[in-house]
């Protein structure tokens, strides 16, 4: 492959300015996700094919800033200066430049080749704004192309750029700042030109500037003398401006990012409230924020199991009639039965599961591309912050609702580890859909939609619980929620089916092997004649302390695999789903509560051991699972006192 | 200073109301923090919304809209307008 052809660009952005749907647009299908080497940050990127060339692309995480605040901010500013892509494309959100060109400049003080990308000039122009796109590029030294991502324009036009611009050799001169501050810089600079240390001098005298813990601890290894000449010049400047000398260069971005938004950009004046501010004013308010947010996702719950309901039966009556026809095609033998066990795993998960977890991710990404998801954020941020961690965890948990591993993986977006890791553990509390299977499926329709809905409750209070205690035993202090608010925007019907798409997807590949293996293990235990005897062993705890049938052992076992096993194996055991002759009410109460807490399906715990490591994922395990058996005891004992 | 008698904190402003950012209490860390956000002392922001139960402050920043925590929020002090 002939090296000139080929292109090595790298997105870079804060999020909310369509950074992903820019990239999704321009690798499509040829995308891959994995992670940061060490880092529980998801590292994405796929590659284009265009007029010849090949273009791998890397999409960095969207940050605020490339400070030590993140370890995104950390990893993407290592990867830019070290692996020096051949072009960094900032995108940007035209609505609010300002905020944006504050990281623009710090991006441009890496002295990278930058391709500014304006998105978002519908919404901008919406707002009555007028950007003058060639006097921004002027102003920074950099090229400038207007989008409108979600729309498709503009996006090849930045690859045309990449293309014209590539292997001409610019020198990028980044924009100065005040006087004062560029003699600081330039004697720094001056001292650590033959460092040969792998950044840009200007960048690492700015860096000294602002006191930036690592580069502090990289140029003293270098030389002490440039560091106590850098404190000297840090007063010097704390003397002229009254600040810290760190506070004085963020102010000099800031102002720099004013000074050209201002230069650029013209706005008719609006005349009346926008929809936007009304729809906030109500999304936000103090009580209707709240009424507003139980409808909302009390009508969400609502469809999705009203629609799952009657899809599951759909299936119920299609696929009723289908064992008979395995056992006349292929007799009854033991390779037969366990192949029918395969096959019935496929159709359990099909039936049980698939048509509550489709409407699900519809309504969530509906909801998260409107824009609500961000006042979800906002109205739970001090519940969620006296459990530990803040608003953002809030979206996980509900994620965790439809399936415990997006959930967890979503915790990812927390900044600090100790909340990533709060966050998480408190997901794999949260009933994922499969356990809701057992809810409904078992208390629900056998016990009361009362009762079930009292399960739900109980799990709310365990997980707040739950969370005052880890966030007193974790050390470290919560962390702030800052976040930005983005605007309502009409949902986007392509992103919300290719979301939907990809989540659907993962869940098959996670799911169906796991659920064939399974099944045909259960199978095959149950013609061994094993059954009896694995029973035996647990019957201690699910027969005397939980009162539960000696059967309840295997299928907690299985339930490790895939929580709604438990029901589904139950019923093939059985040989039949009218569960109601076969358990009491308070037996069912008793395996709800158990299934619920007890342990993290092993999808769950892979993602738990790659994210937080062995250890902790088996602490996890071993905790939640005494900590399940122990109190579905005492639920038991309890019931048998009230009137079951 | 007689300024210092009509000094809130953030979370004191109604909504609505603009206010000047006179100083945040708190580390270096967490002023720079909002420096680099654009959240610096002379900027003039607008209090949205508060919200019950000491929940986060929304505030209009610069054109765009930013969600703070109560904590964060309560170490920013600032003078009404």
């Amino acid at each position: 492959m002939a090296d000139d052809k080929k292109i090595n660009i790298v997105l870079a952005g804060q999020g909310n300015a369509g950074k992903s749907v820019v990239f999704n647009y321009l690798t499509g299908l040829h995308q891959h996700i994995g992670n940061w080497a060490g880092k529980t940050i998801e590292k994405k990127e796929g590659t284009l094919y265009y007029k010849g060339y090949t273009i791998d692309i890397l999409d960095l995480p969207g940050i605020y800033s490339l400070n030590t605040y993140s370890e995104e901010e950390v990893v993407s500013r290592e990867y830019i200066v070290r692996q020096k892509p051949e072009f960094v494309i900032n995108i940007i959100d035209a609505v609010n430049l300002e905020r944006n060109l504050i990281f623009t400049l710090q991006l441009l003080e890496l002295e990278c080749p930058v391709i500014l990308v304006l998105n978002m000039m519908d919404l901008a122009r919406k707002k009555g704004m007028s950007i003058d796109a060639g006097k921004l590029g002027y102003l920074l030294n950099t090229p400038v192309v207007p989008t409108v991502a979600l729309r498709g324009t503009g996006i090849t036009t930045i690859i045309d750029r990449v293309i014209e611009l590539k292997d001409k050799k610019k020198r990028y001169h980044p924009p100065e700042y005040g006087k004062e501050i560029e003699k600081c810089i330039s004697v720094l600079s001056e001292k650590l030109k033959d460092s040969r240390l792998p950044y840009p001098p200007r960048w690492m005298s700015i860096k000294l500037l602002e006191k930036d813990k690592d580069i502090v601890k990289l140029v003293k290894d270098y030389s002490r003398d440039i560091i106590t000449e850098a404190e000297e010049l840090g007063s010097d400047l704390e003397g002229i401006h009254g600040h810290d000398s760190s506070i004085v260069i963020s102010d000099e971005r800031s102002h720099l990012a004013a000074q050209i938004t201002r230069a650029v950009v013209e706005i008719s004046p609006r005349q009346k409230l926008t929809l936007n501010e009304r729809l906030d004013f109500i999304t936000t308010h103090k009580f209707l924020g709240y009424l507003l947010m139980t409808v909302i996702l009390g009508g969400m719950f609502l469809t999705v199991f009203g629609f799952g309901n009657w899809l599951s039966a759909r299936f119920d009556t299609l696929f009723g009639t289908w064992h008979e026809w395995w056992n006349s095609a292929f007799g009854a033998s033991f390779a037969s039965s366990l192949g029918w066990a395969a096959v019935e795993s496929i159709l359990a998960l099909v039936q049980i599961a698939f048509p509550y977890i489709l409407p699900f991710y519809v309504l969530l990404y509906i909801l998260e591309d409107w824009g609500y998801m961000a006042r979800i954020s906002f109205l739970m941020d001090s519940l969620m912050h006296k459990m530990g961690i803040h608003g953002k965890g809030c979206i996980s948990f509900i994620i965790g609702l439809g399936c415990n591993v997006p959930g967890c993986l979503s915790c990812r977006i927390m900044e600090s580890r100790r909340e990533r890791f709060i966050t998480a553990v408190l997901v794999t509390l949260v009933p994922c859909s499969a356990v809701s299977v057992i809810v409904f499926g078992l208390v629900g329709k056998y016990v009361g939609i009362l009762w079930a809905l009292g399960l739900y409750l109980f799990a709310m209070i365990i997980i707040f619980l739950a969370g005052r205690l880890s966030s007193k035993f974790m050390k470290g202090e919560p962390v702030e929620l800052i976040m930005h608010m983005p605007d309502y925007k009409t949902p986007h019907f392509k992103t919300i089916v290719s979301q939907t798409w990809e989540a659907i997807k993962e869940f098959i590949y996670i799911a169906a092997p796991i659920v064939i293996i399974a099944g045909v293990l259960i199978q095959a235990i149950n013609l061994a004649g094993w059954m009896p005897v694995i029973s035996d062993v647990l019957s201690p705890v699910t027969v005397n302390w939980l009162g539960l049938p000696a059967v309840t052992g295997i299928l907690l076992i299985f339930g490790i695999l895939r929580k709604e096993l438990i029901l589904v194996m139950l019923a093939a055991y059985l040989g039949t789903t009218s569960f109601g002759d076969v358990l009491t009410a308070r037996q069912m109460i008793t395996l709800a509560v158990v299934s619920m807490f007890y342990i993290p399906c092993v999808a769950t715990i892979s993602v738990l051991w790659k994210d937080y490591g062995w250890k902790r994922a088996l602490a996890i395990c071993i905790s939640e699972i005494m900590f399940a058996i122990l109190l579905a005891g005492f639920v038991s004992r309890l019931l048998s006192f009230v009137i079951l | 200073m007689d300024d210092n008698k009509d000094l809130k904190s953030l979370t004191e402003i109604r909504d609505g109301q603009l206010a000047v950012i006179v100083s945040v209490t708190g580390g270096k860390a967490l002023t720079k923090r909002l420096a680099d956000l654009g959240l610096r002392s002379g900027i003039m922001v607008r209090v949205l919304r508060s919200s019950l139960f000491s929940g986060p402050v929304q505030i209009e920043l610069c054109g765009s809209r930013l969600v703070l925590g109560w904590g964060l929020a309560s170490k920013i002090m600032v003078k009404e307008r």
